[in-house]
């Protein structure tokens, strides 16, 4: 590559830009307005279901669950009263809690709660359906203790519905349907999870249902809590990120410009990438997001103080703004660019992964990479140029950076006498952490990727360990061979055998399936005999049974058993979570579910098996994302050095911190979530870029005197202030995550911290130390 | 000038009494009033229809008499198989406020029982999007009924009628009507949830005169927020029938068909 021929190309764009500064303004004014007009277009998803590619089996098989049983997802409401429920004030709150869910929650289909319920009872001639709290509440003791009576009256439902302690009680509101995506996006609506969501938390946390201490659980409440919190979380960190990187701005550059200019230009930087993410109509989710927020605004910085370090050099130099402005652009500008390239490589890598938001990810960054080096390389010119020239009262030698030049030169001379120490300690630190790397363990749950320190996670986690709540829920689905089959109560038989085998798991709290209904109605068509408390012996007798239940008015039926009577659903819900038990369990549940419908199709479907399937997605995802952006880098090394063992030895000081992240993860336990699987590919597509600057610098410095010593010495001298301060400044933007109280935040914050100060100390120590030992650029022609 | 202004006010007026001479309430008491004869006997295919277009199919034959402002109703399934003989009596009654009794007979098992109360406010029949109310049980003054405009359905005149229940408590906010000026049958009835969107939709096909009674052949109820559907089709329909009130107990109901 002629690096020289590269950099006029550059100088004369950088002379239009500065000779043009008006004319470039307004081009970039009018893109900037276009932009923010994509912004309005911009929209998060929230729903778990969109994390799945459009073909992907399991989504499929989640989609066929859906149509045969309607939506899975429901909103469920832990209401608690620490004086107990059955008072005539407390119930009516609970009846009107109750309604406004009902009739307020735009997707509610039925709910099941104390006041409003499918109970049945059997009378002497027949059966009456009944509620279990009257129309009219009483107010005396016999009238609430007759309520109290009748809600323990059947344990298979008091167990769903009151806490032994009578202080608890579950509402649960099964939802419709969704519409489609493309339904409600052409009506301009709200995304229905995201809706049901923030229309649970308007109607439970109202003042007049402060008495009941409402709880709420379900995957549309967690799924728009989390987006609420992330927004909000996303905020205060970029808020930080932006104070942290003044701070280290204005100590490098000690200059207002040095710290304007960058924190404009990645604003304009974030706002294109945006806007034109929102114009595409791409993929956008709130974690996700936040890293390409980040990302793409530590890298402004980080590129920026190239740009400006060089600019502050030649204004020292020649005291002519507009000059030292075309002169930054022309020398750096290239580096910048394949600084960026290699960052945009290692996030495309992320396509890599079956996973939406990685791959958006991967595509968002991108963008924001390219719309960050337009912006650098459009705006940092003009603004740099404006203005008189400067004053020649400074001198190079006694400025910071000649001060800094020094003490890098003997900080280079230090290394150097050390490099095989620095070897021998880094190996055993790289094999340390090796053995960490096997213990990474993916988890997709509420509790390990976010912690009991955010609020809604607090509270929800809370929810789970009463009595009632539940956590998550999955489903065993049985597709037997003919129409009818359903009702065979040998079939009817089995399942209740899967039921029993199922209670006994470790993580089962409790179950659902057509066989309450069916033996509930059993037992109240015998004078609530529990006796008959059990499936009925023949075909006829359970299907007459199950039109009794419809024409009493009952419609729970169809959420457990299709239309063709084919197919048999087993809900499952549990109350703690634990990733690889989980999967045990639903394993186990499925292959005994095999054994005992042998011509049936079983599957297992819901949240719980979706996380699973996610995990493997995200551990095989990351494992070929790092391997490819690896191979990509090594290949952009050796073309930029020109040499393949260049190349390769350059691979070594950046290899090192993706083994150093990794080590770190499975020696502190950290598990692999959708954040933390981005630092690695985000770390060598960071870390490189001090390599490139540090292996160039020193290829051209040897070729200069053929001299070990002197190449790393006077490589320091030139590239260490801003190898080290471009990592401390994107350091400083990705620390405010370490705060977070959500804690994949704030391992993504430490890992890339780790990971990027390990990076340098790598290129600090390592690289130079490989120079010398593997004489990388030849045979040195003057020996010290 | 003022003549102009009043002559106009006249005509208006005129013009307006005589697209709508009736207010709501009694054009849907036309229909309640339809007459259909004391008794009725009909086959019914009901089908439900799931969005993934699953379907779940039930036949019966159905007997009603009239006995003063009640309505007794004895059906028997005929299809599938193993719910062929069960036997459903309903006595519906008028009275606001007032429950229908309700019998089903379970051959399988031998034994009727009696299904009394209710399970919440979506009462709906035997699984289908239909109400019991949406059967024609309701009584007209449980609504108020406005009317709105004058539409035509497929060629047909119609009154559009707004209903909205005086009783909160019922699974629509409100529902709007379109009633056949020729012959007061409806043809088409929205239904609006609390939230005030669209529910459910109602549509009556095959209209037509048997013995003089004018007859609706075909139903559909889709809810648009489910895409669930249910077909109801009524055939072999004769009126004023030779039926003894004894067919409409329960010993009958034990006996079969």
């Amino acid at each position: 590559m002629n690096i020289e021929k590269i950099n006029s190309k550059f100088r004369l764009f950088g002379q239009f830009v500065v000779n043009h500064r008006l004319m470039v303004l307004i081009i970039f004014a009018a893109l900037l307005v276009f932009s923010v007009a994509g912004l309005k277009r911009i929209y998060f998803e929230t729903s778990f279901d969109t994390y799945f590619v459009k073909d992907d089996p399991m989504l499929l098989k989640t989609d066929e669950f859906k149509s045969i049983f309607g939506n899975d997802y429901y909103v469920a409401v832990l209401v608690e009263n620490k004086d107990g429920l059955f008072n005539k004030p407390t119930l009516e709150l609970v009846r009107e809690l109750s309604n406004e869910l009902m009739d307020s929650l735009a997707y509610s289909e039925k709910i099941t709660s104390l006041t409003d319920l499918e109970f049945m009872v059997g009378t002497d001639e027949g059966m009456e359906l009944q509620q279990i709290v009257p129309e009219e509440i009483p107010d005396t003791k016999e009238g609430l203790d007759s309520i109290r009576a009748k809600a323990y009256s059947k344990e298979y439902v008091s167990k769903k519905l009151v806490s032994k302690d009578g202080t608890m009680s579950w509402i649960l509101v099964k939802l419709r349907p969704y519409p489609a995506d493309s339904v409600w996006r052409a009506e301009g609506l709200e995304a229905p999870e995201n809706q049901t969501g923030r229309e649970a938390i308007n109607i439970c946390f109202k003042d007049k249902y402060k008495p009941l201490n409402p709880k709420i659980a379900g995957m549309p409440y967690m799924n728009y809590a989390k987006a609420q919190y992330i927004k909000q979380e996303m905020s205060r960190l970029m808020m930080i990120a932006i104070i942290v990187a003044l701070i280290v701005m204005a100590l490098v550059t000690r200059s207002l410009r040095g710290v304007v200019i960058p924190i404009l230009t990645s604003i304009f930087a974030l706002i294109i990438a945006m806007g034109i993410i929102g114009w595409l109509g791409l993929y956008l989710d709130m974690s996700t997001t936040m890293i390409t927020v980040m990302l793409a605004f530590a890298v402004a910085i980080a590129y920026n103080i190239h740009v400006y370090s060089f600019f502050r050099a030649q204004l020292l130099k020649l005291h002519d703004r507009k000059q030292a402005a075309i002169d930054a652009i022309a020398e750096t500008a290239w580096p910048v660019i394949f600084s960026g390239i290699t960052t945009i490589a290692a996030m495309m890598t992320f396509l890599a992964m079956n996973i939406v938001p990685m791959k958006a990810m991967g595509i968002n960054s991108a963008l924001a990479i390219t719309s960050v080096l337009v912006s650098i390389l459009v705006i940092s010119p003009v603004l740099l140029s404006l203005g008189h020239r400067t004053a020649a009262d400074k001198e190079f030698n006694t400025s910071f950076e000649g001060r800094s030049a020094n003490f890098f030169e003997r900080f280079g001379e230090f290394v150097l006498s050390h490099s095989k120490k620095i070897i021998v300690i880094s190996s055993i630190v790289t094999v340390f952490c090796a053995v960490g790397v096997s213990w990474i363990e993916p988890a997709f749950d509420v509790e390990r990727s976010m912690g009991r320190k955010v609020e809604y996670v607090r509270n929800f986690l809370e929810l789970c360990d009463t009595e009632l709540g539940t956590m998550y829920s999955y489903d065993l689905m049985v597709v037997l061979p003919d129409e009818g089959d359903a009702k065979n109560p040998e079939n009817l038989i089995k399942l209740e055998t899967l039921e029993h085998e199922v209670e006994n798991y470790p993580l089962t709290k409790r179950h659902s399936s057509v066989l309450d209904i069916i033996k509930d109605m059993n037992c109240t068509l015998n004078s609530n005999d529990t006796a008959f408390y059990h499936v009925p012996n023949n075909n006829e007798a359970v299907a007459q049974l199950l039109l009794l239940y419809e024409n009493a008015g009952g419609s729970e039926s169809e959420y457990w058993m299709d239309y063709e009577y084919r197919r048999l659903r087993l809900q499952i819900e549990i109350s703690n979570y634990n990733s690889n038990e989980i999967e045990i369990e639903m394993n186990r549940l499925q292959d005994r579910a095999k054994e005992l419908f042998p011509n049936a199709a079983v599957s297992v479907v819901g949240n719980l098996p979706q996380f699973t399937v996610m995990q493997q997605y995200l551990t095989r995802g990351q494992m070929m994302s790092m391997i490819l952006s690896a191979l990509i880098i090594g290949v952009l090394l050796m073309i930029v050095f020109g040499n393949i063992r260049l190349g390769l030895i350059g691979m070594i000081p950046n290899l090192a911190p993706a083994v150093f992240v990794g080590g770190l993860m499975g020696w502190l336990g950290y598990p692999l979530d959708m954040m933390t699987a981005c630092i690695i590919p985000m770390i060598l597509g960071l870390a490189v870029d001090d390599t490139i600057h540090f292996v160039n610098h020193a290829h051209l410095e040897f070729s200069r005197q053929r001299n070990y010593t002197h190449c790393v010495k006077a490589t320091f001298r030139v590239a260490g202030l801003a190898i080290v301060m471009t990592t401390v400044i994107i350091c400083a933007t990705f620390l405010g995550f370490s705060i977070s109280d959500a804690i994949q935040f704030a391992h993504f914050g430490t890992l890339a911290v780790s990971g990027l100060l390990s990076a340098l100390l790598a290129d600090l120590f390592i690289t130079p130390s490989l120079f010398k030992l593997l004489k990388v650029f030849g045979k040195e022609e003057v020996e010290n | 000038m003022k003549k102009i202004l009043l002559a106009i006010a006249v005509l208006m007026a005129a013009y307006s009494v005589d697209a709508q001479s009736l207010s709501g309430r009694d054009i849907i008491k036309k229909v309640k009033d339809n007459p259909d004869g004391d008794t009725r006997y009909s086959k019914l295919d009901l089908v439900l229809e799931k969005s993934n277009g699953s379907k779940r199919e039930r036949k019966v034959e159905s007997w009603a008499m009239d006995i003063g402002e009640d309505t007794k109703t004895m059906m028997f399934f005929t299809y599938p198989g193993d719910v062929k003989g069960t036997g459903f009596l309903t006595w519906n009654y008028d009275e606001i406020g007032k429950d229908d009794d309700k019998w089903l007979y379970m051959p399988a098992l031998k034994k009727t029982r009696r299904i009394s109360g209710s399970s919440s406010k979506t009462d709906y029949f035997m699984g289908t999007d239909f109400t019991y109310d949406d059967m024609g049980d309701r009584n007209i003054d449980e609504d108020d009924h406005k009317f709105l405009i004058m539409e035509t359905i497929d060629g047909k005149e119609c009154y559009v009628v707004e209903s909205v229940p005086k009783d909160k408590r019922e699974i629509y906010s409100k529902r709007i009507s379109w009633i056949r000026k020729d012959c007061f049958m409806g043809v088409k009835v929205e239904y609006y949830d609390k939230l005030g969107k669209l529910h459910r939709v109602l549509n009556i096909s095959d209209i037509k005169q048997v013995q003089g009674f004018w007859t609706r052949g075909k139903m559909v109820m889709e809810n648009v927020q489910t895409k669930h559907k249910t077909v109801l089709t009524f055939s072999d329909i004769k009126y004023n029938l030779k039926i003894d009130a004894d067919l409409f107990t329960v010993s009958k109901l034990e006996k079969g068909l």
